[in-house]
C-alpha cells in the first residue's frame, strides 16, 4: 500500500472519508460541517460524497451535538460529532461529562456508546481565552471516556479510524496548530492506529520527556537542540490519555532516570500532575531527579496573538528545564 | 358506547392499576426503609403514562421521567426487574447497580433509560428520532418530563433541530403544576408549556391527563404525526397528588390543593366511566385485585436474587 504527503487536517477527513464509505451507521454533524466543509476545512466533501442525510449541519447548540449523539449511538449509529473548538465542549457539560461516559455503566452496561466527538484545541491565532484551551485533564478526570491527543497527520488518521470503531466514546482532540503541518500517511483503509499504544518519537538515554499533541514538535525540536549539546533525550508521545500506556513511560525513565512532562493545558491539577504522581509512585527508586512538569501558566489565555505565545511551554524553556534535570 | 370501548378502557385501567400496585410496594419499601433511597411517586399521573403507552409499538423508544413508573410496566417491562433495581439486587436491570433514582432499562422493550439531570431527555430522543430516520426503522422516539423540567435549556436546543429534521419524535409534559416547592407560576411565565414547543414547529395537543381515554386519543394523533415525520407535544394537564418524593410532607403545599388533586384521581374517573360503559364493580375489582397480585408475587421473585459484591463496581464501564 502506498502513503501520500498530506495535512493533519487532510488525514482527519480521510479517516472520517474512508469509515463512511465503509460504515453506513457512521453519521457526522456539526456546525458548518456541511456544505462549507468545516470552520477548518476538515470536513470538505464529505457532505458531496456521502449525503445530506449522513452528514447534517445543526444550529448552535452543542448541549443537541453532544447529547443528540449519545442518542443517536443508543439508537444504532456510530456518530462523529464536531464541536467548533473544544472550549465549546464544556457548553455542553452535562452531555460531556454525564451522557457520554455514564449513561452505559448507570444502566448496568445494557448499551455501548460507540461515540466520537471531534474537538479542535489548542492555542492559535489570537482566538483568547474561551476559544484556545486544551481541556482534556477535565474528561480525563472523568472515568468512562476515551480521549485522543494525535501529534502526527499519520497518527490523526489511524487514531480517528480507530475511534470511530471504537464502541465506547471517544474524545479526539485536534490540535489547530497542526491542522497544516503535512506528513506521509498511508492510503490504507484497513491501517489503523490502536489505542493504548504510545510512540517513542526519539530514542534517548538521559531524559524522558512525555509530551502530546501540539506540544510534540516543540519538545522534538527542544530534544535536537539538546543533542547539539551531547544531551540525549527520549521523546515518548502517549498518543491516547485513556488508554494511557504507562508501559512505555516507565520503561523508559527506568533507562533515563529522569521525566519531564510538558503540556499546553495549565499547570494546576493539569494532566501532568496525574503522570508525575504515577512516577512518584511507582518509579521512585529509579529516579536520579524530582519530575518536573512545563505547563500552560494558570491564566486564561489572553487574545493578543504577541501574549498567547507565554501560555504554552516554548522551545527555550524546554531545553532550559532538560539541562536542569539532567545536571540535577 | 360498544364493547370495544369498554375493553379497551379496560386494558387502560389494568395498566393504571398495575403501575399504582407496583407504586404501593415501592412505597412500602421507602417507609420501612428497606429501600433508602428516594422515590418520586405518580399517584394521579397513571393515566397519562398508561394513555400514551397504550399506543406505542414495542419497538418504540421510551425515554421515561422520574415520577412513578407507570410507563414502564405499560411499556412492557417485567416488573420484577424494576423491583430488583429497587432492592439492589443482580436480577435488576442494571444488575445490582441500580436503587436511587433508578435507571431501569429494558431494550427489547424500547426502555433506554433515564438521566440524573433533568431535561437529558430530550438531546437524547433527539439521537434516538435521528437514528430512527438513517435506519428507515420507523419507530418514534418519546420523552416524558414535567414542566420543570421543560424550562431546561436543551429543550430548545433539541426542540429547534428535530423541528428542522423533522425527526419522529414525540415529547409528553406532564404538566402538574409544581417542581419540588416551585408552584409552576411563580418561578415560569406562562402555565402553558405546548405553545413553546408550537413554537419551535412541533404539531401540539393539550390534554386533560386524569382522563385515561382522552390521553390515549391525543397520543394516537400525536404518534401518527411523529411517525410520519412531523414532530409532535403533548401538554397534559395533571396533579401531583403526593410529595416530591415519598415522606415529602408537603409544607409548601395549600391543604385544600391536596385534597382536590385526590378527586381527580386518573383511576377513579376511569371507574365512573366502566360502569357507565356497562362493566360491573366485580370487573374493576377485580382488575385491582391481580394487579395487587401480580405486584406481590414480583417484589417475592425479586427478592430470590443475590445483592451484589463490592467488586460489581468495576465492571460494565467499557464496552
Ligand atoms: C438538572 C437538574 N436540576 C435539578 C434536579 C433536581 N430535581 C429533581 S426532580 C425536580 C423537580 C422537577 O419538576 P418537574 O420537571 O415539574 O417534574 P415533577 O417532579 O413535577 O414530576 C428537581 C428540581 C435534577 N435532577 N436535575
Ligand atoms: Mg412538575
Amino acid at each position: 500500500m502506498t502513503s501520500t504527503e498530506i495535512t493533519y487536517a487532510w488525514a482527519i477527513n480521510h479517516a472520517m472519508d474512508e469509515e463512511m464509505a465503509r460504515d453506513p451507521r457512521v453519521v457526522l454533524f456539526g456546525q458548518d460541517v456541511g456544505r462549507m466543509g468545516g470552520v477548518f476545512g476538515v470536513t470538505r466533501n464529505l457532505f458531496e460524497k456521502h449525503g445530506p442525510e449522513r452528514v447534517r449541519d445543526v444550529s448552535i447548540v452543542e448541549h443537541f451535538v453532544v447529547g443528540g449523539a449519545v442518542g443517536a449511538a443508543l439508537g444504532g449509529l456510530r456518530p462523529i460529532a464536531e464541536v467548533q473548538f473544544a472550549d465549546f465542549l464544556l457548553v455542553a457539560g452535562d452531555e460531556s461529562f454525564h451522557k457520554l461516559p455514564k449513561w452505559r455503566y448507570m444502566h448496568g452496561g445494557a448499551f455501548t456508546i460507540p461515540v466520537v466527538i471531534r474537538a479542535p484545541s489548542g492555542i492559535q491565532g489570537g482566538v483568547g481565552a474561551e476559544h484556545s484551551q486544551s481541556p482534556e485533564g477535565h474528561y480525563w478526570h472523568t472515568p468512562g471516556l476515551k480521549i485522543a491527543v494525535p501529534s502526527t497527520p499519520a497518527d490523526a488518521k489511524g487514531l480517528l479510524k480507530s475511534a470511530i470503531r471504537d464502541d465506547d466514546p471517544v474524545i479526539f482532540f485536534e490540535t489547530r496548530r497542526l491542522y497544516r503541518v503535512k506528513g506521509l500517511v498511508s492510503d490504507d483503509p484497513e491501517l489503523l492506529v490502536p489505542f493504548g499504544q504510545a510512540s517513542v518519537r526519539r530514542e534517548g538515554t538521559d531524559l524522558t520527556v512525555v509530551a502530546w499533541a501540539g506540544m510534540v514538535p516543540e519538545v522534538l525540536a527542544a530534544a535536537e537542540m539538546l543533542a547539539a549539546e551531547g544531551l540525549s533525550i527520549e521523546v515518548i508521545d502517549p498518543r491516547t490519555l485513556v488508554p494511557f500506556d504507562w508501559e512505555t513511560v516507565a520503561a523508559s525513565v527506568r533507562k533515563t532516570s529522569r521525566l519531564l512532562i510538558v503540556h499546553e493545558a495549565p499547570l494546576t491539577m493539569g494532566p501532568g500532575a496525574e503522570i508525575a504522581s504515577r512516577a512518584a509512585d511507582e518509579l521512585f527508586v529509579e529516579l536520579d531527579a524530582p519530575v518536573r512538569r512545563l505547563a500552560g501558566p494558570d491564566v486564561p489565555i489572553p487574545q493578543n496573538m504577541a501574549l498567547e505565545q507565554f501560555c504554552f511551554p516554548q522551545v527555550p524553556e524546554i531545553v532550559a528545564a532538560a539541562r536542569e534535570l539532567i545536571r540535577w | 358506547m360498544s364493547d370495544q370501548d369498554r375493553a379497551d378502557l379496560l386494558a387502560l385501567y389494568r395498566q393504571m392499576a398495575r403501575g399504582r400496585a407496583l407504586e404501593d410496594r415501592v412505597n412500602a419499601l421507602t417507609n420501612s426503609r428497606e429501600f433508602r433511597g428516594f422515590f418520586h411517586p405518580g399517584r394521579g399521573q397513571e393515566g397519562i403514562q398508561a394513555g400514551v403507552c397504550s399506543v406505542l409499538r414495542k419497538d418504540d423508544y421510551l425515554l421515561y421521567a422520574h415520577r412513578g413508573l407507570t410507563y414502564l410496566t405499560a411499556k412492557g417491562m417485567d416488573p420484577v426487574r424494576i423491583l430488583g433495581d429497587f432492592l439492589g439486587r443482580v436480577g435488576g436491570s442494571t444488575g445490582g447497580l441500580g436503587a436511587g433514582t433508578v435507571h431501569c432499562v429494558d431494550v427489547e422493550n424500547g426502555i433506554m433509560g433515564q438521566g440524573g439531570t433533568l431535561g437529558s431527555s430530550f438531546t437524547l430522543s433527539a439521537g434516538l428520532g435521528l437514528a430512527s430516520q438513517v435506519l428507515k426503522q420507523d419507530r418514534i422516539a418519546t420523552a416524558f418530563f414535567g414542566d420543570g423540567a421543560s424550562a431546561r435549556g436543551t429543550f430548545l436546543e433539541a426542540g429547534v433541530t428535530i423541528a428542522a429534521w423533522k425527526l419522529p419524535v414525540l415529547w409528553i409534559c406532564e404538566n402538574n403544576g409544581w417542581a419540588v416547592s416551585a408552584r409552576l407560576t411563580d418561578v415560569q411565565g406562562t402555565d402553558d408549556i405546548a405553545p413553546r414547543a408550537a413554537a419551535l414547529g412541533f404539531y401540539t395537543e393539550v390534554v386533560d391527563g386524569q382522563d385515561v381515554r382522552a390521553v390515549q386519543a391525543a397520543a394516537r394523533r400525536a404518534s401518527e404525526k411523529a411517525r410520519a415525520g412531523q414532530p409532535a407535544f403533548i401538554e397534559a394537564k395533571t396533579s401531583r397528588v403526593e410529595g416530591h418524593y415519598t415522606g415529602d410532607v408537603q409544607p409548601y403545599r395549600d391543604k385544600d390543593d391536596v385534597a382536590q388533586a385526590k378527586e381527580r384521581d386518573p383511576l377513579l374517573l376511569a371507574q365512573t366511566q366502566l360502569i357507565e360503559l356497562g362493566a360491573s364493580d366485580a370487573d374493576v375489582s377485580s382488575i385491582w385485585d391481580e394487579a395487587v397480585a401480580e405486584m406481590a408475587a414480583a417484589e417475592d421473585r425479586a427478592r430470590l436474587s443475590p445483592e451484589p459484591t463490592g467488586d460489581r463496581i468495576f465492571e460494565g464501564l467499557w464496552a
